[in-house]
This record gives structure tokens, sequence and C-alpha cells, in this order.
């Protein structure tokens, strides 16, 4: 009785000029770093639905999942919608002779995705196996979600202009919250892409800076050659809420402090980091 | 061996962890849950960490410390999550040959731990007011 994973890979946009999917993880790209974190928790079949052939970054997204491991659907035309290609995910799985009894939606920007916190939405799951289980970090909703068979079927009869929320908004009272502590599972499955993330950088927010934000990690645009110093200018200027601390707390980059001069590494993982308090 | 966890913290285990033949001496920290803070009452702390960067910093925490002193076995351990009162919310326990060594390298461990590890509390008050604690930062 397996529990599927449908990782909708179809509409990712791309990150310092380079598709965010094939940007390197643990020294492998992002997608292939997805579906073997999925495979890990014990998930099978893990779908991956592929950009269509004739983008440039299709092919290479296709051929890292399915080296990883995963079962690639290549649509011919981009889906309009991140939804669509959900859609087009849970179809493949209701063509095989064993549909599996559940379904993990997984978005395919999730660096963060934790083999230990899939395992763990899966097992709540699989006590109340009629439940749609979801997972939440101080307070607020994130990925991925587990969908029982039924409910994941009934993704392509929610309207064209809806997204997969919409479907756990309807089933509000069929929805098992698992609260985890970790925000790596706050991401939006139905958010736009941010502004910044072409040509963007992503950056950590912990404590007063979360809360500030309103959100766990923020996109903004560096102009090149991206620095600290330059980080924290981009920062003030498009997320007005982080300005004060954008210019006094300390940044890291690639989990070291780092001072301003720095330059950024593509790819760096970057966190700004208020003044500390453990002990 | 250093960890960041969100279940409570087995300080005698952590202790025995450390004690050795070769040690004359083992020291051990244990911070806890404060109630009072002045006049303000606690109810209970939550605590945070940037985990990844912060084991890190734990780790080199405890390579420095075996750089300055002749350190036998080092454990850290800092705890996440909701804490109530009375908690431990970090561990530290060293052993080595002599006690001067061993209490010098503990003091410096948790003061530098204070210092660097990402790691941030929030003070859920009696009154229900809820803040982050982040020293040098309050008005800002």
């Amino acid at each position: 009785m397996t529990v599927a994973a449908v990782v909708p890979a179809a509409g990712a946009g791309a990150r310092m000029g380079r598709p965010k999917l094939l940007i390197e993880f643990d020294g492998r790209p992002l997608i292939a770093r997805v579906v073997a974190t999925l495979a890990d928790a014990g998930v099978a079949p893990v779908v991956v639905v592929a950009p269509p052939p004739d983008v440039p970054e299709g092919p290479p997204i296709a051929a890292a999942a399915r080296q990883a491991g995963a079962t690639v659907v290549v649509p011919a035309a981009r889906p309009a919608a991140m939804r669509d290609s959900i859609e087009l995910g849970v179809r493949e799985l209701d063509r095989r002779d064993a549909p599996p009894v559940a379904v993990l939606i997984v978005p395919a920007d999730s660096p963060r995705l934790d083999a230990a916190v899939v395992r763990r939405l899966i097992a709540a799951w699989r006590e109340r196996p009629d439940r749609i289980v979801a997972p939440t970090f101080a307070g607020r909703r994130g990925h991925p979600v587990v969908l029982p068979w039924r409910p994941a079927l009934a993704i392509a009869d929610l309207p064209p202009d809806v997204g997969v929320n919409r479907l756990l908004a309807d089933r509000a009272d069929e929805v098992e919250e698992v609260v985890v502590s970790t925000d790596s599972v706050l991401t939006d499955l139905d958010a736009p892409d941010d502004p910044g993330a072409a040509g963007g950088w992503t950056i950590r927010l912990f404590a007063v800076a979360r809360e500030r934000a309103g959100r766990s990690e923020v996109s903004v645009a560096l102009p090149s050659p991206a620095t600290v110093g330059g980080l924290r200018r981009a920062l003030a200027e498009q997320h007005p809420a982080l300005a004060t601390l954008a210019a006094s707390v300390r940044v890291a980059v690639d989990d070291e402090y780092a001072d301003d001069a720095r330059p950024l590494p593509a790819g760096a993982r970057l966190a700004l980091i208020p003044p500390v308090s453990g002990g | 061996m250093v960890e960041i966890t969100e279940s409570p913290l087995d300080h005698a285990a952590l202790v025995e962890r450390v004690r050795h033949a070769n040690a004359g001496a083992v020291c051990a920290f244990l911070g806890t849950v404060r109630e009072m803070t002045g006049e303000r009452r606690t109810v209970h702390l939550e605590y945070e960490a940037y985990a990844e960067m912060a084991a890190g910093k734990l780790a080199e925490l405890e390579a420095e410390a075996r750089r300055r002193w002749p350190v036998i076995e080092i454990a850290i351990a800092h705890r996440v999550g909701t804490l109530e009162l009375g908690d431990v919310s970090v561990a530290i326990a060293v052993s080595c040959p002599h006690r001067g060594d061993s209490f010098e390298a503990c003091r410096w461990l948790i003061d530098t731990l204070k210092e660097e590890a990402p790691i941030w509390k929030r003070e859920r008050w009696a009154d229900g007011r809820e803040e982050w604690i982040h020293p040098g930062l309050e008005g800002r």
C-alpha cells in the first residue's frame, strides 16, 4: 500500500540566470535531491511533471529526475499553472493497475525538503487514512500535503482558474494539521514566483526577522558582483519591513557569519541572523 | 559531540558521556528556564535555531576548546521548541585531566555559545505578551 508523490516541476523559475531546479544542492541538481529525499522517506513512485521538451531546461530536468529514480511525465506544452501539472501527475498514477493509497504533493522548488518530516506526515496520515494531512509551522500551513487518493482525483474537477489550496479550503473539515518544528515546510504552492526570483537570491529569516517579514524567507534581486553589503541595501529597498534589521544584524553566507565585503557565491545559502539569545 | 534537539535533554547521560579514565575532572553546565526576570514572570520559553548553522557553530566551539585546553571529551546539547519553567535548555559537559582546565573550558563554551550560536528564545510573559529576545536590538 504505497504512498506516491507528484512533483510539479514544469514551470519553476530561474535563479542567477539558471533554472532553479538544476542548481546544485549537496552536489546534485535540486530536482534530483527532492526525488531522492522522497525515495529515502519510502515514497514510491515519485512522479515528476517536467517542462515540455522544447524549452531549454526541459530535457536536463527530466533527465536529472529520471536518473534519481522518478517516473517522469513530459507534457507537450507547458501547463498553464502548477495545479495543471499536479493534475497531469495524478492522471499518470491513475493509469496504473494499482493506484496509490495516497499522494504527496511536493513543490519541486523545495531545497530543504526533509525525509524525516515526510515520514512523519505519512505516519500521521496512516493513523487516519481518510484525512488530508498538512504540516504547519508557527501557525502557518506548509508543504508537502498528503492527499488520500480520492481527493487527489478530485483535483481534476476543480474550476480551471483555482489552485490546489482551494481543494484544502473546500475540505477544511477533512484536514489534519501536523505541527513540525522546522520552517522548511513553508513554501507556497499556489504563490506566483517571487518578483526577485529571476536573477534573485533567497534569504532565510529567523525570530524577529521572520516575524517582521511575515514569512520564513524572502527573495531579492541583486546587482552583480553580489556582496553582503549589496544584499543589505537590496533587502532594505525591496523589503522595507526588514530595513532596520538588514542594516544592523549579522548576515550568514553558507552558514558562516560574513562581513559586508564578502562576495556571494552562486547558490549560496543566505540568512539574516538577528542578535542571538540561546543558552 | 554536539546536538540540537527537540527532545528533553538527558544531562546525566551527557555527563556520563564525557567521564573518562584519563580525566580527573568533569565540569557540567546546565542552562534552565527561569521564572522571574526582575519583576516579570515567564510562563514558558520557545527556542528556535537555524539548525544547520547552529550545529556547525557548536562543532566549531568544540574544536576551538580542544585547541585551547587539554580536553578529553566534550558534549554540548541545545534544546529547541517550547520549554517549561525549570526545563534544561542547554547542557555542556567537559572532561579534562585537571579541574582548572575543565572549569575554564566549560565557562568559555557557554559564554561563546551565547554569543555565536544562531539560536533565539521567545519569552511568553505572564501578562500575555510575547517577544523575541534580541540583545542590543531593543527598540530598533
